[in-house]
């Protein structure tokens, strides 16, 4: 019993402060990903039944920007963990759709395992199938759609995002690796 | 062995300075990386360890005598070839023993110890200190038998242990067919590091 508290207890050390030119490429990366999704939410289609941007897109610029080098933020993981996630979290809502209590935990819960088993863990996956469940009535009316508009062009825009400003720095390099 | 075991002890503070030196956000804690480097450290060593094997080492063109070679002959191929052991074959061309500056020593010392100072200490306490007592004798009658002898795949760290064990300073290598085929001493064992560095470059 100790043996577990005991877990509990700080093994090791916080990491270091990223250096300035560090936090500014984050910055500069976050913004200029985030603007086409919101242009194109807010200026192009206003009046379609469509949606290109959703909360769990956040997410994804703090790993596609800000910890370039994480597993979690390269390609595979990002476009396989939201089109994962869309679709679990679609057909969970489908699936439960008079019980949303049980179909938001279920979107997320299998969004994570599903992501693992497919080696494509990427955390706002968790939020792209869990907006599936409580999004707005749009999101809900798109159907498995959702996997692709808004969910994987937003994720392949952020991606060509990513490949153009990350390498601009000279110390920076995206992605680590593809597939 | 024991001290190849674990890498270097790096701390805390040594990774940190690191991840602070390598530009980014490493996704990782240094307790995390400190068990990485732990465990890949032993995976390097152990592939290390067995990819490099007597064959990649040994002295392939081995001096040797055979049994009823005479010492004096025996000393001279030694002296020529700036040599201090040499394995004994029989007539089949099989290793049957092994004879080094040690043994010659051993013959011309008290017999009780095998050192050169010992020889020195002899002459010099007047109880003679002549070679002659080795005239007319043969191979086999001073070399070391049976001989500890290594097969081609043998990787190096082992013969490294074995040197250590059984102090001793050569040992013959020998093939499927057992015959000779090699010599192994405690030179191409420090020259083997030399491979091991080299093949460490080529990968990085």
């Amino acid at each position: 019993m100790m043996k577990y508290f005991n877990k509990m207890k700080a093994s090791t050390k916080s990491p270091p402060y990223v250096s300035f030119s560090e936090i500014i490429w984050s910055w500069i990366g976050a913004f200029l990903g985030i603007i086409p999704l919101a242009y194109l939410n807010y200026n192009l289609f206003t009046k379609s039944d469509l949606e290109f941007i959703i909360g769990s897109f956040g997410a994804s610029a703090v790993l596609l920007y800000g910890a370039i080098r994480s597993p979690l933020a390269q390609p595979r993981n990002l476009i396989g963990g939201h089109i994962v996630s869309a679709l679990i979290g679609v057909a969970s809502y489908k699936l439960f759709a008079n019980q949303l209590w049980l179909a938001a935990p279920l979107a997320v819960a299998t969004a994570i395992a599903v992501m693992h088993a497919t080696k494509t863990l990427h955390p706002p996956g968790g939020a792209t199938a869990l907006i599936a469940v409580i999004g707005s009535n749009k999101i809900h009316a798109l159907g498995f759609l959702y996997a692709i508009i808004p969910v994987g062009l937003g994720a392949l825009i952020m991606l060509v995002v990513a490949l153009f400003v990350n390498n601009i720095p000279e110390k920076r390099k995206y992605p680590e690796f593809w597939f | 062995m024991q001290e190849h075991q674990f890498p270097v002890d790096i701390s805390d503070d040594d990774v940190l300075k690191a991840m602070k030196s390598i530009s980014g956000f490493l996704d990782i804690t240094p307790a995390d990386f400190k068990e990485i480097y732990i465990v890949a450290y032993r995976q390097a060593l152990e592939r290390l360890k067995r990819s490099v094997k007597d064959k990649h080492i040994m002295t392939k063109q081995v001096v040797s005598v055979r049994e009823e070679t005479s010492l004096q002959e025996a000393a001279e191929l030694m002296a020529l070839n700036n040599i201090s052991g040499l394995p004994v074959l029989n007539h089949l061309q099989h290793v049957t023993g092994i004879i080094s500056e040690k043994d010659f020593l051993y013959e011309m010392g008290d017999k009780t110890k095998n050192s050169f100072m010992a020889v020195i200490a002899r002459c010099l306490t007047n109880k003679g200190c002549l070679a002659i007592s080795l005239r007319n004798r043969k191979a086999r009658d001073i070399m070391k038998s049976p001989p500890i002898t290594v097969s081609e795949e043998t990787p190096v760290f082992e013969i490294a242990a074995l040197f250590e064990q059984k102090k001793i300073n050569r040992v013959p290598v020998i093939g499927k067919d057992s015959k000779l085929t090699g010599i192994v001493t405690r030179s191409d064992i420090v020259k083997s590091y030399r491979i091991k560095s080299s093949q460490m470059r080529d990968v990085s």
